[in-house]
């Protein structure tokens, strides 16, 4: 029981980065109808970005997500502006593969920059550990980086909730053409949704840089199971993605304790394509007539 | 008498009854005017009637046979063909290749289709335009594509969604001909057309639907004199 | 190009100059290089059908290369089953996996059949490391001792040079090219490209969409699986990341966007431009041009950066293209060549 308790713990607790991955999917596809293939390789540019400003200027990794943020922000917003915006009426595949593109390019210019070695970015506390009771124990970083995604998720849905700029970000998400009617700079919108994507991503890398090997092709699995826990939400829902990272992050720990760590990312993939199978439009979804 | 025989159908969207309990029949040969103000249901009814989704409650007969349920492909085999309110042309394809696209659901050769197709482009006079890409056309000559495609199909009932909305005169006019000219084949018709002097000139009959429902039925001088149609449906139009 | 005679003659003397080059060349390198040309086009063709021909972009072509590689080269080394018998069972555990993918996901539209895609490709490369008892696992399999080519009593070939998979490569590339031919004259063709072009219009128009979806999807991984049963008898080895791994999809897919997708030639093209900028950057040929031609000196900084990193820099590059193509020439070089050439046209009335 200690170690279901345990790994549920844990799955819980990874299961909030994973949400923060799939929030800033899901807010990308929702305002601009693009499935972001680089999103796993924007989340690698926060891992460096992190372990740039940890062993250069000695900045916590939790810290300098108040820099990793902005950066990243401006960073989509760049992206945005600069590529995807010239595609936004183009057909679905040319923004698939522009994507896939830019995500190739992100990953590969890590390679020539930091070559293809795994960085560790070793912190005081990495490897500590905090006694829950009953036998259960968390990880540290895992827990500093669970309440930072939390207080992340909850600024992130009073913004979307209740600011102008958030209803109105929410509206394009929700019927482009009206908003567009409605007076709602849609241009803009995508750019700030692009970029708080981008930010969302960059964080949940500086969020995990503590506890994961760093490397140029990481983002592969991450834009993946970003994939997984969008779908499984339904595509564009915010909540869902919040309920599907969650999900995402148990299930996985469950198998990598119960069946094997090889397989855990097999389950993942193996119940998205019975998500896809039974239920397209996403757990939270409606079902389709 | 009757091709196609529709019982009750509804159609409901969420709440929305785009269709409720809509019933009529069209006679072999004829051609049936389909009427009714914006959102009425028309082409939610063809929607039904063609497969493209199932209608919620209600019967579909054609030719005898049970339609419910049947997908699209099946439908246009067994005879039936629509053509696309928003015109939906295959765009990198030539004008001819779309034509013969319609044309192979019958034959596998492509001589036989493309002799087919060129022979439908001139039904519709736009053979002319073979080689050009479907994309590229006017909108006046996309709306013949649509025909000359579904012609194709050689079907027996063909459904024609609002194929002069958009045209300049002259170019209904002969959209007007060539729906007479399809009739004078034999062929059974079904057209829904907003323009009140044009489908009084081609209907033998008029179905006239508003908010989802059946207004009323009967040949085109009963439906435009008939007061609740005038209110219900000029009126509106012409306020 | 106006002479009815002067294109097949012309074809003709190219396939017979293609034929008879291994006779005048002797450089293994060179005939390296075509055998990688001619894998290239094939992959590129295969996926041509399916992405190219019916719209639908799979992501995830490393799954029926890849099966199809593994299963050549495990009955190879485990069962000594020569390998163009071998492939014949990759061809059939493909077609077997492709139905289940068209299965799932050709019910659904938009971009779920990519992501599905990738998912497939996914776990079957996951799982080839983690069957290790099947498949060896991260350390792949090597199997190099090929059994000679025999018909009747005689030996063909006993593939102790290039020749052989010059010839074999030649004649697969040759085969993609005849079928997508075929596919594009026939009534296979028009409907997938209807389907293509707009699936609903298709559909009216009688075509029973799923049943032409999973004929593309399966004939296009089938011979995906050749393929990949080539390139792993021809490597002599196989291992999850070069056959199932994402950038083998990236790069098939690759091979048709920068050539120009649902075309015949658009594959050729891209295998032309593609294989040797890759292998260029992959044997340090251009850091070598570079010092030769004085740019850069071999014992500078940059010099050793560029030795040491060009060499992995393809897949940058391939970054780049995809960007490159997709923003300023979306219809691949064949609809760049068709723009100029209607341009031209233009100009000349
Ligand atoms: N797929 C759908 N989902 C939800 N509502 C729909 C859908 N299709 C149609 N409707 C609604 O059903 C009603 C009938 O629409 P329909 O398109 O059938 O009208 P119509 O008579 O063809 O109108 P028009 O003359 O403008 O073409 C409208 O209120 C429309 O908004
Ligand atoms: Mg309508």
């Amino acid at each position: 029981m200690a170690v279901f308790m345990q790994s549920f713990l844990s799955g819980i607790l990874i299961g909030g980065v994973y949400a923060l991955i799939g929030i800033g999917l899901t807010l990308i596809f929702g305002v601009m109808r693009i499935i972001n293939f680089g999103h796993g390789d924007i989340l690698m540019v926060g891992m460096y970005l992190t372990y740039v400003l940890f062993t250069w200027l000695h900045i916590d990794p939790f810290v300098s997500v108040l820099i990793t943020f902005p950066l990243m922000f401006l960073f989509g917003g760049f992206l945005q502006k600069v590529f995807i915006n010239r595609v936004l009426h183009a057909v679905a595949q040319n923004q698939i593969l522009l994507t896939i593109g830019l995500g190739l390019v992100m990953s590969n210019t890590a390679m020539l920059i930091f070559t293809s070695d795994y960085k560790i970015l070793t912190t005081s506390y990495s490897s500590s550990t905090l006694q829950v009771g009953g036998g259960v124990t968390v990880s540290t970083p895992l827990l500093i980086s669970f309440a930072i995604t939390a207080a992340v998720t909850a600024a992130l849905y009073w913004f979307l909730l209740k600011t102008d700029t958030g209803q109105a970000i929410r509206a394009t998400a929700q019927d482009r053409e009206a908003a567009q009617l409605m007076g709602i700079n849609v241009k803009r919108m995508s750019i700030l949704a692009f970029g708080l994507g981008s930010a969302l991503a960059g964080t949940a890398g500086a969020l995990i840089s503590p506890t994961y090997y760093i490397f140029p092709q990481v983002g592969g699995g991450f834009t993946l199971k970003a994939f997984v826990i969008t779908v499984l939400g339904g595509m564009g829902s915010v909540v869902g993605a919040t309920l599907g990272g969650i999900l995402i992050g148990i299930t996985e720990s469950l198998s990598a304790v119960y069946i094997s760590s090889g397989w855990k990312d097999v389950v993942v993939f193996v119940l998205f394509l019975l998500v896809l199978l039974f239920r397209p439009s996403g757990l939270m979804g409606k079902s389709r007539t | 008498m009757a091709i196609l025989e529709i019982h009750k159908i509804s159609k409901f969207f969420g709440g929305l009854a785009a269709n409720s309990d809509v019933s009529f029949s069209v006679e072999q040969g004829a051609i049936m005017g389909l009427i009714g103000p914006n959102g009425a249901g028309k082409t939610t009814l063809f929607n039904c009637i063609t497969g493209y989704y199932p209608p919620s409650r209600g019967d579909i007969l054609f030719d005898g046979q049970r339609m419910n349920g049947l997908e699209p492909d099946k439908v246009c085999m067994l005879g039936m063909v629509r053509t696309w309110q928003k015109v939906r042309p295959l765009p990198k394809l030539s004008v001819v290749d779309n034509v013969m696209v319609g044309a192979l659901a019958r034959t596998s050769s492509l001589k036989t289709a493309r002799a087919l197709a060129m022979e439908q482009l001139k039904v519709v006079r736009l053979e002319h335009r073979a080689g050009f890409l479907a994309g590229g056309l006017p909108i006046g000559e996309r709306k013949k594509l649509e025909v000359a495609r579904a012609l194709a199909t050689q079907p027996k009932l063909l459904l024609l969604d609002e194929v002069m909305g958009g045209l300049n005169p002259a170019e209904s006019e002969e959209i007007i001909q060539l729906i007479l000219d399809i009739k004078a084949r034999g062929l059974t018709q079904m057209v829904i057309e907003h323009d009140m002097k044009a489908i009084m000139r081609i209907s033998d009959r008029i179905v006239v639907l508003t908010s989802g429902e059946k207004l009323m039925e009967g040949p085109p001088q009963e439906v435009v004199s008939n007061p609740e149609v005038i209110s219900a449906y000029l009126g509106e139009s012409h306020a | 190009m106006a002479n009815p005679v002067l294109k097949p003659v012309a074809g003709i003397l190219v396939l017979g100059a293609l034929f008879a080059l291994p006779r005048f060349v002797d450089s293994p390198y060179a005939l390296h290089m075509m055998i990688l040309l001619f894998m290239s086009i094939s992959q590129g063709q295969s996926w041509n059908i399916l992405g190219g021909y019916a719209g639908q972009h799979s992501v995830g072509h490393a799954a029926y290369f890849g099966v199809g590689a593994y299963t050549t080269m495990m009955l190879m080394h485990a069962q000594q089953v020569a390998p163009w018998l071998g492939a014949w069972a990759g061809v059939g555990m493909v077609a077997v996996v492709a139905l289940a993918i068209g299965s799932i996901c050709f019910r659904l539209r938009g971009p779920y059949f990519v992501l599905a895609s990738i998912a497939v490709a996914e776990i079957l490369r996951l799982s080839a490391i983690n069957l290790t008892g099947l498949t060896n696992g991260a350390e792949g399999i090597l199997a190099t001792d090929l059994p000679p080519f025999k018909i009747g009593a005689t030996v063909i070939t006993d593939f102790s040079t290039k020749v052989p998979f010059y010839h074999a490569g030649l004649a697969l590339a040759l085969a993609t090219i005849t079928i997508t031919y075929g596919v594009q004259h026939s009534k296979l063709g028009y409907f997938l490209q209807a389907i293509r072009e707009d699936q609903d219009a298709a559909h009216s128009l009688g075509i029973p969409i799923s049943r032409y979806k999973n004929i593309a999807l399966v004939l296009s991984a089938a011979l995906t699986s050749l393929a990949g049963s080539f390139y792993g008898v021809y490597v002599g080895f196989v291992d999850p990341p070069t056959v199932l791994g994402l950038d083998v999809s990236v790069q098939i897919m690759l091979i048709c966007i920068i050539g120009g997708m649902g075309t015949l030639w658009g594959p050729v093209l891209g295998s032309l431009v593609l294989v040797p900028l890759s292998e260029a950057l992959r044997s340090n040929l251009i850091t070598e041009a570079l010092v030769k031609a004085g740019v850069v000196n071999a014992d500078s900084r940059t010099g050793l950066f560029l030795k040491e990193n060009l060499s992995h820099a393809h897949v940058l590059l391939y970054g780049v293209l995809v960007v490159l193509v997709i923003l300023f020439m979306p219809d691949g070089l064949m609809g760049f060549f068709r723009k100029l050439a209607s341009r031209r046209q233009r100009e000349a009335v």
